[in-house]
């Protein structure tokens, strides 16, 4: 648990002149330390900017919603009592049979035009914490037994959720998570409430403010893990047992390593990357991918290291494979001492031990890999990634010893798609998870994204990229804005996976032909990992870039190679 | 206990200094309003492992007074 005093030294660390993050909180009771522990976390998370609270009338949820103007985030805090009083203790409104009817109709109407006020916020990302508190005494069963006044609110609130979380750009607090983290008997300070208004006890305060944080500002998810075999990915040591030895299943009494399986497929599904590091004789892991009921094919993962070498060198050539940073990848080893290897050799690579005898931890771990990975959406792009990469790899094998690169190229039966100011999710995402094509490393919330197109002559590009190797799906994205043909360029990703086939010099060429542009202006920033940035554009300015820069489109076309790529427009 | 309390005193107040805030009262610090109060309250339990009786907060209007409240349940 953070403490409220260090919770109110981040706070005060962060005044300063630096770009303001600004949250309406929306709560029903008096907000006191809940606000200072949702800034701290938020402040922790978001380096770089200035967390402002804005708060309304407490005791008017509807009403503080209804006056919410300019905001990057939106957080909405309820309790049963900001519904209807008579379900606190600071009301004397009465409690018993006589009131139970007008209460859960009172409850119905206030969460009516609670609702009919989100819809009218602006739209940018909001946190919802429904009830974490209980009901009050105010019903006539004991309180083992769920009255049906009790189960008439829970269904109101729960209908309320499900609502706001279909939502565009509306997140729930997990209950059960909460439940986890800040036990029910552990969170309702009566004498705070009585004295002050304030319900929650300071721990409460933490989890609820840390939850809320989470859901405006999540961690970006880990793209890849790298696991091992014997003994993690399967029970038993298949150089010596055998490949038809090894089990994952109750009735061999390793189901937890089948639970593992299982997790990593649902994460392939989704996009991550699995690759595979294991010291053991190539030939008999290449059998024991052979079995037809292991639930993590070998479809599902890429690459396979199943060798002698020293873990780390496995994982250094699997990151390399990938063209990712260690610090988005997880790695999974039942033994400590492979696991300190490979966190010696890449310590920004978050290490996890495999604990085959604990089921009690292995559910820990099963969580907390989900946590790592877990992402709000899964699209059509994310299924590719994984045969995407393994193409990848197989045209940089042919790229790099070409006889004839140029030759190479022309055969790769390249297609890129373009779309100018589509509307597209996947666009931000990508902008925000981009560490090595990215124009100066910004990361933009939302309500940032929008309000940038929304200026005038504002434009975006998507482009999709294919080749004989297969789809790449969405690659790359340019956002900025043009006037008087002088295009000024503050966002420019491009994926690690399209490297090396001169998409980023077409992009360019597009820019130029689409706009006429005279100038091309870019927001450039250097970054610790954007060299490959720096790179493409150091031929051209005839120096490393260390800032914004134009450069002259006339000079970047005559030098321009040659470009094999056909280009379709999307949307004219 | 000085400093531990001139500790509480400064991140609830932590736009004055310290010979400021030993003298600190409620009428000299404009910002130790109702909810600085109970902030102070809170992280002066936090710090010490106490927990102080709300009916005497009102009493608790200079940084003496809290000092020797604090004094006087430790003794």
């Amino acid at each position: 648990m953070v403490k409220l005093s260090e919770a109110l030294q981040t706070v005060n660390q962060a005044r300063g002149n630096v770009q303001p993050f600004t949250v309406a909180l929306a709560c029903g009771f008096t907000p006191l330390h809940l606000q200072t522990y949702l800034v701290a976390h938020l402040q922790g998370w978001l380096p770089g900017r200035r967390v402002e609270l804005q708060t309304g009338l407490f005791g008017d949820l509807a009403g503080t919603l209804e006056h919410i103007s300019e905001s990057d985030a939106i957080t909405l805090v309820m309790e049963w009592q900001d519904l209807d009083p008579r379900l606190g203790f600071r009301s004397l409104g009465g409690w018993g049979p006589s009131e139970t009817d007008d209460i859960v109709a009172n409850v119905q109407n206030s969460l009516a035009r609670i609702r009919s006020a989100v819809d009218r916020v602006p739209a940018v990302p909001m946190a919802v914490a429904t009830p974490t508190l209980g009901l009050a005494p105010a019903f006539h069963t004991p309180s083992w037994e769920a009255s049906q006044a009790e189960l008439d609110l829970t269904r109101a609130m729960a209908c309320f959720a499900v609502g706001l979380g279909s939502r565009p750009s509306t997140f729930v607090i997990n209950s059960q998570r909460l439940l986890e983290r800040s036990p029910a008997s552990q969170r309702f300070d009566l004498r705070s409430e009585l004295s002050s208004g304030f319900p929650y006890t300071l721990g409460h305060a933490d989890v609820v403010g840390e939850s809320l944080a989470r859901l405006i500002a999540p961690p970006g998810p880990k793209k890849g893990l790298i696991t091992d075999l014997d003994d993690t990915l399967w029970r038993g040591i298949v150089g010596e047992e055998g490949p038809e030895a090894v089990s994952w299943d109750l009735a061999s009494h390793s189901q937890l390593h089948g639970l593992y399986q299982q997790l990593l497929r649902a994460l392939a599904g989704q996009g991550a990357l699995i690759g595979v590091a294991s010291k053991n004789d190539p030939e008999v892991v290449e059998r024991a991918f052979t079995r037809a009921d292991l639930l993590l094919g070998k479809d599902h993962i890429f690459p396979i290291e199943a060798h002698w070498d020293a873990k780390s060198k496995s994982v250094a050539r699997i990151l390399q494979t990938w063209n990712i940073g260690a610090d988005s990848v997880v790695f999974v080893d039942d033994s400590l001492l492979e696991l300190a290897e490979v966190k010696a050799a890449f310590p920004e690579i978050e290490t996890i031990q495999f604990p085959k005898d604990d089921p009690a931890a292995m559910e820990r771990v099963l969580r907390k890999i989900r946590d790592l990975f877990g992402k709000r959406s899964v699209t059509g792009e994310d299924a590719l990634r994984l045969d995407s990469i393994r193409r990848s790899a197989e045209f940089r094998l042919e790229a790099a010893s070409p006889a004839d690169p140029e030759s190479f190229l022309a055969n790769t039966g390249a297609k890129m798609v373009v779309e100018f100011n589509a509307p597209d999710s996947r666009m931000l995402e990508l902008v925000n998870k981009t560490n090595q094509f990215n124009l100066n490393g910004c990361r933009k919330t939302e309500a940032e994204w929008q309000k940038e197109l929304d200026e005038p002559g504002a434009f975006s590009i998507a482009v999709s990229y294919e080749d004989k190797y297969g789809p790449l799906g969405k690659i790359a994205v340019i956002q900025g804005a043009h006037h008087d043909r002088v295009v000024e360029v503050s966002t420019w990703v491009m994926s690690c996976r399209a490297f090396s086939r001169r998409i980023e010099h077409r992009c360019l060429e597009i820019l130029i032909d689409r706009f006429g542009a005279r100038e091309l202006r870019f927001q450039f920033a250097p970054t610790p990992k954007n060299d490959p940035v720096s790179a493409f554009f150091r031929p051209y300015l005839n120096a490393k870039p260390e800032g914004p820069f134009s450069l002259d489109p006339e000079r970047f076309l005559a030098v321009l190679p040659r470009l094999y790529h056909q280009v379709e427009y999307a949307n004219g | 206990m000085d400093e531990r309390l001139l500790k509480c005193f400064r991140v609830v107040f932590p736009n004055h200094g310290d010979a400021e805030l030993v003298q600190a009262t409620t009428e000299t610090l404009a910002a130790w309003d109702s909810v600085a109060a109970i902030t102070l309250v809170n992280v002066v339990e936090e710090e010490f492992g106490v927990q102080m009786d709300y009916e005497v907060v009102p009493e608790l209007t200079s940084f003496e007074a809290v000092r020797s409240y604090l004094s006087s349940i430790h003794a």
